[in-house]
């Protein structure tokens, strides 16, 4: 036969060269490089984790609960005792501090992930058969959109919700309902890329395969917009934690005896004159864990952004000292 | 161009191009535009990209250079480097002069003065680079503005009318009024060119002007840019992967790879005497239109080296079958061809390839693979693929809220033909023909379609339930047309071509067996199956598709363009592969190509479809050969040949304007609008034309041909003919 099957020493040498180089750099790893390049990101990354650690381990440092009321320490400042001082029920506020956080970050993740996972499947899915169903689906989705979101909070966590109310925590039932509200954004925008995706080849030589759709929106569409996807759960989070505060602070998110950094700010409004530790701690942590999710944000869209303007190991120094050079030349 | 490079372009430090310049070394007096050791580098996530390494040449007045070179060799970047339009992070440096001015180190402001003015660029892509907000009139005027701000508003007017005329536009007066969206491609790059010339420019480098366009376009862009060029004197330089088309406009050549100009030369002398095995390869892989002798193209195997580190040896060495020891070290410099300073190459046997050295043997081309089915008349072989009386209406609708049927879109109308066992067929056409449609309309596959289609037996008309779809998927299968799209990035090749077995409910053992059959079958390495696609060059990801399309052992294979996406280079050893495919497993093969060369190289049976409907059909050597419908004709003499003396003297039919829009489609023969023989006819015949549809009927012989066409050999509109008589002014 000819020599299309033999191994010819140009592809070897290529080969070679191919593994032993470094020609081929796998996305993740451009991607995972230009993050670390943002410094910002970095930081930010570095802050949320300490914060989680924190929600997880702080509460060895003290002796201190949530629960126990120190008779001695009625509204303290912060002591030795009690690093954050105590409430003016004479709780610790450290140890209210550290579960406040867990629970805000923990609505924060379930709810951020959960509904972009929602919105992805949805979303492709919509675009997958597109005609009736996404017609059908669409109008669920602009349905959801408008319905009151604030409303149905305050009567599922205070007034009608009951029977919900005695068998679930209020942290679960609150993720519950920011989950059905906080997903139909993010599936409209998926639904329009992978709208363009269908566009692509791969897609229809699926389809002339006979693979089943299913597949092909989960094998196919949904990897695609994973990039898209990633940056939609750290702004999810992000969301979700504001929306939790926020709900709290209103007094129909979170209830006591459960604590999150909502219901602590919320609580502590009236007396910041006279106990301002209580109002400038949580918000403190808050502000933290918020603000290092959006400088995370920033530096995960820089590296996926094809077109961003991260060039690798530029060495603009030397760049501008050949031109300065020309120039005197 | 003189004797300062061959010391090496690399030797003389930067700041020494001052002192070559004073040395008298560079010529002044009458260059238009000289470039020396241009460099430029680019960072990246690899590290420093060194994209041009050392490009020089003198472009003398109404001269035209071709640079000519695989993608990736820098073709590009040296003509943005020379009109300053690289982003700030490259690096560039030489010297650029114009009209012995330097305009490297210029700011951006100062290069304001020159670009557009006496330096002028006309860009690849026609549909992005006209702003689409402005009228054409007002891009033009503005171009005209910039450059002479003292010039009267009628004046200018007067000016972007004449310049609208130039490059052939009917009408030109009220179109300077219409928008960038109400031109189509060719249009746009004549008005690109209009805008080009307007301050009548010394030099007019040209980027790749017409790859996005249809043959027919193209022959008229290349034509409209032979006029710019005589009007206003200017030097231009062609850049272009196509070796056809600079053959009949180039004066000189200049073949680029690595970054670096390997062989320099005037255009006969690269055509017919090349010396270095680059360029050798780059002609032998072009399929020619013109002959019917079938012999295998000459593959370039391999991939153009990583610029990120300097070359230890000759840059094309690992790619070269004539490699030796001694061309692993050091660089060889662009030396004299026996002894005459005009033709360089850049290689060391550069003596040795002088005379009848024939490519095939350098590059040892494959053998001619011979089907079992050649042998075997087309009469008495199975048929594969049956189209009858297919066709594919949209309709044309107007208004937002209530909508009026306005118009119907024929894209494919009334579409017959078979495909037996073991052949090529080929369908050809400008885009808007209907070909792809067509090829939609054989994937789709379900009952409700106006005509029948029937795949190996089964019909769609017939139940076109799930189990028959399934059965027909076995038989049919695509390689897309481009082969970075059609995987999925996220999948390995062993995924990639797990799933269509996978799908036919192969178990585990037995897909990872077909997997390391299909690899071999396409020339990949087996071990290479764990690899993402975008690990492999442009053709290995091809012949994964190939593979894909092939594990399910299909009868017929559709292939859409399955080359037109990749470098010439390339195309060839899969154009090879595809003609040893079909030989060793009796493929039958349905494309659609615009390439008429590739076509001809491939095919056995070719149809030219115009408007949705076939204008002629027969075996590929009677067609190409000897064409009928004036369509056919005008076609093949468009398609450009890598043959200077031919292109020269090749009476060319030039047709005018564009697809008619089916809004406008006549009544009678869908090619009266644009027919060269139609143009000629007396008006009693052109009548027969306008109201009667010419059917599809046999030549008077008993041949495999037919057409549609009332006049088939009439009169060419000598209007519409254009022959370049201009084989002296070539002379070096």
């Amino acid at each position: 036969m000819t020599n299309l099957n033999a191994v010819d020493p140009a592809a070897v040498a290529q080969d070679a060269h191919l593994e032993s180089a470094d020609v081929v750099i796998g996305k993740n790893t451009i991607i995972f490089r230009r993050f670390l390049r943002n410094k910002t990101a970095v930081a930010g990354l570095a802050i949320f984790l300490a914060l989680t650690a924190f929600s997880f381990i702080g509460g060895f440092f003290t002796p201190w609960d949530k629960e126990t009321i120190d008779p001695f320490n009625i509204g303290m400042p912060p002591s030795a005792d009690h690093y954050l001082g105590t409430s003016q029920a004479g709780i610790d506020l450290y140890a209210m501090t550290v579960e406040g956080t867990r629970i805000s970050i923990l609505i924060g993740l379930v709810v951020g992930l959960v509904s972009v996972l929602v919105a992805a499947v949805y979303g492709c899915t919509m675009a997958y058969f597109g005609g009736k169903v996404d017609k059908v689906m669409l109008f669920i989705l602009e349905a959801l959109i408008m319905m009151p979101a604030l409303l149905v909070v305050a009567v599922a966590t205070s007034g009608g919700g009951e029977g919900l109310k005695r068998n679930l925590p209020s942290w679960l039932l609150l993720i519950i309902v920011l989950l059905v509200f906080s997903w139909m954004g993010t599936a409209r925008l998926i639904r329009s890329m992978s709208m363009s995706l269908m566009q692509r080849d791969f897609v229809k030589a699926a389809q002339y395969m006979g693979v089943p759709p299913r597949r092909i929106v989960w094998r196919h569409l949904v990897p695609n917009i994973g990039s898209l996807l990633i940056l939609d759960i750290t702004r999810g989070v992000t969301a979700a934690i504001l929306a939790e505060v926020a709900f709290s602070f209103i007094g129909i998110g979170i209830k006591v005896p459960d604590v999150s950094l909502g219901v602590l700010i919320g609580g502590a409004t009236s007396q910041v004159q006279t106990f301002p530790w209580m109002f400038w701690v949580p918000l403190t942590v808050m502000f933290l864990l918020t603000g290092s999710l959006a400088m995370m944000n920033d530096g995960l869209r820089d590296a996926f952004d094809p077109s961003s303007s991260s060039t690798g190991k530029a060495k603009k120094a030397k760049a501008r000292k050949t031109t300065a050079e020309k120039k005197t030349a | 161009m003189s004797s300062e490079t061959t010391t090496g372009a690399m030797e003389p430090a930067r700041s020494d191009v001052e002192r070559l310049h004073v040395a008298g070394l560079h010529a002044p007096t009458d260059a238009v535009l000289s470039v020396r050791d241009l460099n430029v580098r680019f960072n990246s996530e690899n590290g420093v990209v060194h994209a041009v390494r050392g490009v020089d040449f003198d472009l003398m007045p109404g001269k035209t250079l071709g640079i000519v070179g695989e993608s990736g060799s820098g073709k590009s970047v040296t003509s943005l480097a020379i009109m300053g339009l690289l982003p700030p992070t490259a690096q560039v440096s030489g010297s650029v002069r114009l009209k012995g001015r330097e305009l490297l180190g210029l700011s951006d402001k100062d290069m304001c003065k020159y670009r557009g003015n006496d330096l002028a660029m006309v860009f690849q892509d026609p549909l992005s680079s006209l702003t689409p907000v402005f009228t054409v009139g007002t891009q033009i005027v503005e171009a005209l503005t910039i450059h002479h701000p003292t010039m009267s508003r009628t004046a200018k007017e007067a000016r972007a009318v004449e310049l609208l005329a130039m490059v052939g536009i009917p009408s030109p007066k009220d179109r300077l009024k219409a928008f960038p969206h109400e031109f189509s491609g060719g249009m746009r790059q004549r008005v690109m060119i209009a805008i080009a010339i307007a301050n009548n420019p010394r030099v007019l480098i040209a980027d790749e002007p017409t790859t996005a366009l249809d043959v027919t376009i193209q022959a008229q862009v290349l034509e409209v840019l032979h006029t710019a060029q005589e009007e206003t004197g200017a030097a231009v330089v062609m850049i272009t992967h196509d070796l056809g088309v600079v053959a009949g406009m180039a004066d000189d050549i200049m073949v680029m790879y690595a970054g670096k100009p390997v062989e320099t030369g005037a255009v006969d002398d690269i055509y017919y005497n090349p010396r270095m095995p680059y360029t050798m390869g780059l002609l032998g892989a072009v399929p020619r239109v013109d002959v019917a002798e079938k012999s295998s193209l000459v593959p370039i195997e391999g991939m153009p080296p990583n610029l990120l580190h300097a070359p230890t040896g000759c840059s094309f060495a690992p790619r070269c079958p004539l490699a030796s020891e001694a061309c692993h070290d050091g660089e060889p410099a662009l030396a004299p061809v026996d002894g005459q300073g005009l033709h360089r190459a850049a290689c060391i046997k550069s003596e040795a390839l002088g005379g009848d050295v024939d490519v095939h043997d350098v590059f040892a081309a494959p053998p001619v693979p011979v089907s079992r089915f050649d042998a075997v008349p087309r009469a008495e072989r199975s048929t594969v693929l049956q189209l009858k009386d297919v066709r594919k209406h949209f309709p044309l609708t107007r208004g937002a809220l209530i909508k009026r049927r306005i118009g119907t879109v024929k894209a494919v109308d009334g579409l017959s033909f078979d495909i037996r066992e073991g052949e090529c067929f080929s369908i050809v056409g400008e885009s808007g023909s209907g070909k792809t449609t067509t090829l939609l309309e054989i994937m789709e596959f379900h009952a409700d379609q106006d005509g029948e289609v029937v795949i190996g037996g089964l019909s769609n008309k017939q139940a076109a339930d799930a189990k028959t779809k399934a059965k027909m998927r076995r038989e049919l299968q695509m390689v897309f047309q481009d082969p970075t799209g059609a995987l999925d990035p996220r999948f390995t090749v062993y995924e990639v071509l797990a799933e269509p077995l996978q799908n036919a409910g192969m178990d585990r053992g037995a897909i990872r067996k077909r997997i390391m059959e299909l690899m071999k079958l396409v020339g990949l390495q087996p071990d290479h199956v764990n690899r993402f696609p975008n690990q492999f060059s442009g053709g290995q990801r091809q012949r994964i598709g190939i593979a894909r399309a092939l594990a399910v052992n299909p009868k017929l294979v559709v292939l859409d363009e399955p080359v037109s996406a990749l470098d010439v280079s390339v195309q060839a050893g899969v154009i090879n592969l595809l003609d040893h495919l079909r030989a060793e497993l009796g493929l039958s093969y349905l494309l659609v190509a615009h390439d008429l060369s590739v076509v001809r190289h491939i095919s056995n049976r070719v149809a030219v479809m115009y408007l949705g409907k076939i204008v002629e059909i027969g075996a590929v050597d009677r067609v190409f050969d000897n064409p009928r419908h004036p369509y056919t004709r005008a076609l093949l003499s468009a398609i450009p040949v890598p043959d200077p003396q031919l292109e020269r003297t090749r009476e060319r039919i030039i047709l005018q304007g564009d697809l008619p829009s089916p809004l406008q489609a006549p009544k009678g023969c869908n090619f009266a609008t644009r027919c060269p023989v139609f143009a000629a006819l007396p008006p009693a015949k052109q009548e027969k034309c306008l109201t009667l549809e010419p059917p599809l009927e046999a030549a008077a012989s008993a041949t495999d041909q037919q057409f549609a066409c009332f006049f088939p050999d009439g009169e060419l509109d000598e209007d519409m003919l254009v022959v370049h008589e201009t084989a002296d002014h070539h002379a070096p």
